[in-house]
């Protein structure tokens, strides 16, 4: 790391940069005379706590960002008091919900009342241990990596239950209830889109689908999932069902605070809200690593000429790309009706899933070549057609009715 | 090291605690949970039997075990429809009082 | 699996698993459920089945669990205030019955001697084999079990919907 000759070297020194922290800081313990499993337990922790910083700092980071830009798209100026361009906004935040009173009302379930937040930012620490962060930088090395995803991102409708059950509250009831009918409708899409990139990679494993998107073609165009046909309409998938699952808008409507105050959070205050807030950002992030893994590439640099850059430089920024665009989408877009995202999922997103997956299986089947490209679009473009026809017939908006605005 | 006599032991103690659920509840969805812990119960065994047996690379335990959690996921999803129906007829989730049908 | 593993999880399940039975609240009991569920998929992993241990945790958490937890919400536990066990001589008989069913099985369990044997060595289930083994060998059954779901899946559509009752 003392390498400040040139740009390049120091790019290279910084690729392996924090395997080899960890390495110096565990050969410094082990010259000190520690025992063999104190050095196991201390390596372990090093990793969590790499994350589990680097995690916090980019949430604090996130809600700084959201502000400004939520501000910047509605033509405000956002926080600007406190520090540069309201940078220590979120410190201010973070001490402001830290000394609040905490309450818990006095019919609520105090047991699962106090659990819930707790139980919904666990699912996203325990997701952040399998993902890729780089080339030999994934902390858990599972074999059905995916799978974990997808057994633990299902326990944060659990939490939202027992945080709406628990407060004995009708706003909170209801939110909960929607909150659980749409992870429960969003999980389908998200396990199908995910599906196809196990079918193509023939793994499930993370780090395997991450290596499979390695190179180019023709020397430029990147390997990755998401410039297949299948790949394409799979992240697209992909992404709407996690603006789902994490309940961001347009799909905001188990906290929607227009109509049920703050849904399944309504009674919390303190602490416990802010553990919500952080589970809701964290949440957003892992699944935006999870896109990032699936489709676009993992770590690899999109174009030959920058794989100087370190690979977990490219991881981040483009999970930063991903929350940007998600949160460009809650600036821009009104929140959607109960009905209508039901019928989103399971009218259209489902079917378009399966046949996502009849698309991958063409495209492998065809020698993933430009074949490929010519038969695997069919079976994605005549059911989207079909159906977006089906929905459209008899679709009346019925006009815009000014009731009180005249 | 644990010997394949106490994860059995353990199953049967989980196949008890499900049919005891099943047999003291009134409440028709505790009833299906406690079925599905037997259910449990039984993919242990499996995963048991096949981790203690003379030719693991067979996977037949591991296979069989698969199947058992997707069927005991079938089984609950039209339990829990039925439970709903019943619900509609009766008001109220109480099996004993379904018995519309009894002499 | 080491012997810590196996007491603390199985000290886990058993209590989880009679809080279901005992807890008053149906909520408190799904819950209770939920865990001994959660213990369950551990003592797969621990058993070195990590595809079945993380299999178990999707159907159940993700699924079964959800389903049920809504399932009480729906009939409204609350609304009726009768108590949570069935008639005390109906409730003793079953917790009689399910005391006998388990004596018989410890007994059986541990005076048969076929089954003190080691484990194998190792023992792994890579995920890539099981699925080739679901491709070839038990491909019948994984038909069967593709059809079943379905059936599960339109049987349920059909008994919930609102509109032929």
């Amino acid at each position: 790391m003392t390498a400040l000759s040139g740009t390049i070297p120091v790019f290279a020194s910084l690729e392996g940069a924090p395997i080899a922290l960890k390495a110096w800081i565990l050969g410094m313990l082990e010259n000190m005379g520690m025992p063999e499993p104190f050095l196991m337990l201390v390596s372990i922790q090093l990793s969590i706590l790499g994350f589990f910083s680097v995690f916090l700092l980019l949430f604090v980071l996130a809600s700084w960002f959201e502000r400004k830009i939520l501000a910047r798209i509605q033509n405000r100026r956002g926080p600007n008091r406190v520090g540069p361009a309201g940078l220590l906004q979120p410190i201010a935040d973070g001490i402001k919900m830290l000394t609040k009173e905490d309450i818990v009302p006095v019919a609520a379930d105090k047991v699962l009342h106090a659990c819930a937040p707790v139980l919904i930012i666990l699912p996203a620490f325990l997701a952040m241990a399998i993902l890729p962060y780089g080339k030999n930088m994934t902390p858990v090395e599972l074999e059905v990596g995916i799978l974990l995803f997808f057994a633990v991102s299902t326990a944060t409708e659990l939490a939202v239950f027992m945080a709406g059950w628990a407060s004995l509250n009708k706003f909170s009831m209801l939110g909960a209830m929607r909150a659980v009918a749409q992870i429960l409708s969003y999980e389908l899409p998200l396990i199908l889109a995910a599906t196809s990139v196990v079918m193509i990679t023939g793994s499930l494993s993370l780090t395997a689908m991450v290596e499979a998107q390695g190179g180019y073609l023709l020397g430029i165009l990147p390997n990755w999932h998401v410039f297949t046909p299948w790949g394409f309409a799979a992240f697209a998938m992909f992404f709407i069902s996690a603006l789902a699952e994490s309940n961001r808008t347009p799909f905001d409507l188990p906290e929607g605070e227009s109509e049920l105050v703050a849904g399944h959070m309504t009674e919390y205050s303190g602490f416990k809200y802010a553990l919500f807030f952080i589970s809701e950002y964290l949440g957003l992030y892992v699944v935006c690593g999870f896109a990032v893994a699936l489709f676009l590439g993992g770590w690899q640099a999109p174009l030959p000429f920058l794989t100087f850059i370190p690979s977990w430089i490219w991881f981040f920024a483009k999970i930063l790309c991903l929350v940007f665009v998600a949160m460009w989408i809650r600036g821009t877009f009104p929140r959607v009706r109960v009905d209508h995202l039901m019928n989103f999922a399971w009218k259209f997103v489902i079917p378009l899933g399966v046949m996502v997956l009849v698309s991958a299986a063409v495209w492998h089947l065809a020698g993933r070549g430009p074949l490929g490209w010519i038969l695997s679009l069919p079976p994605l473009l005549i059911p989207y057609w079909l159906m977006a026809r089906a929905y459209g017939r008899n679709y009346d908006a019925g006009g815009r009715v000014y009731r009180f605005a005249e | 090291m644990i010997t394949l006599p106490a994860i059995l032991a353990l199953s049967a103690a989980l196949f008890a605690t499900g049919l005891g659920i099943a047999l003291i509840r009134r409440n028709a969805i505790l009833i299906f949970i406690g079925i599905e812990l037997m259910f449990g119960a039984g993919v242990l065994n499996f995963v048991a039997f096949w981790r203690f047996s003379p030719d693991p690379e067979a996977l037949t335990g591991i296979l069989f075990a698969m199947f058992t959690i997707a069927i005991a996921a079938a089984e609950i999803s039209v339990g829990l429809a039925l439970v709903i129906l019943i619900y509609r007829h009766h008001q109220t989730p109480e099996l004993d009082a379904a018995n519309r049908l009894r002499g | 699996m080491n012997a810590t593993a196996y007491i603390l999880l199985g000290i886990l399940l058993i209590a989880s698993g009679t809080g279901a039975a005992v807890l008053r609240n149906p909520v408190h009991s799904g819950l209770s459920a939920v865990v001994a569920f959660v213990t369950l998929g551990m003592l797969h992993m621990a058993l070195g089945a990590q595809f079945i241990g993380f299999v178990q945790l999707l159907v159940y958490i993700g699924a079964v669990a959800i389903l049920a937890v809504f399932a009480i919400l729906l009939t409204r536990p609350e609304a009726s205030h009768l108590p949570c066990l069935r008639p005390l001589r109906r409730a003793v008989a079953g917790a009689v019955t399910a005391g006998l069913v388990l004596a018989a099985l410890l007994i059986a369990i541990f005076r048969s001697p076929s089954l003190n044997r080691e484990p194998g060595p190792v023992a792994e289930a890579p995920v890539a084999e099981i699925g080739e083994l679901l491709m070839t060998t038990h491909l019948l059954p994984l038909q069967t079990i593709g059809v079943l779901l379905t059936a599960a899946l339109i049987g349920a559509v059909l008994f919930a919907s609102t509109n032929h009752s």
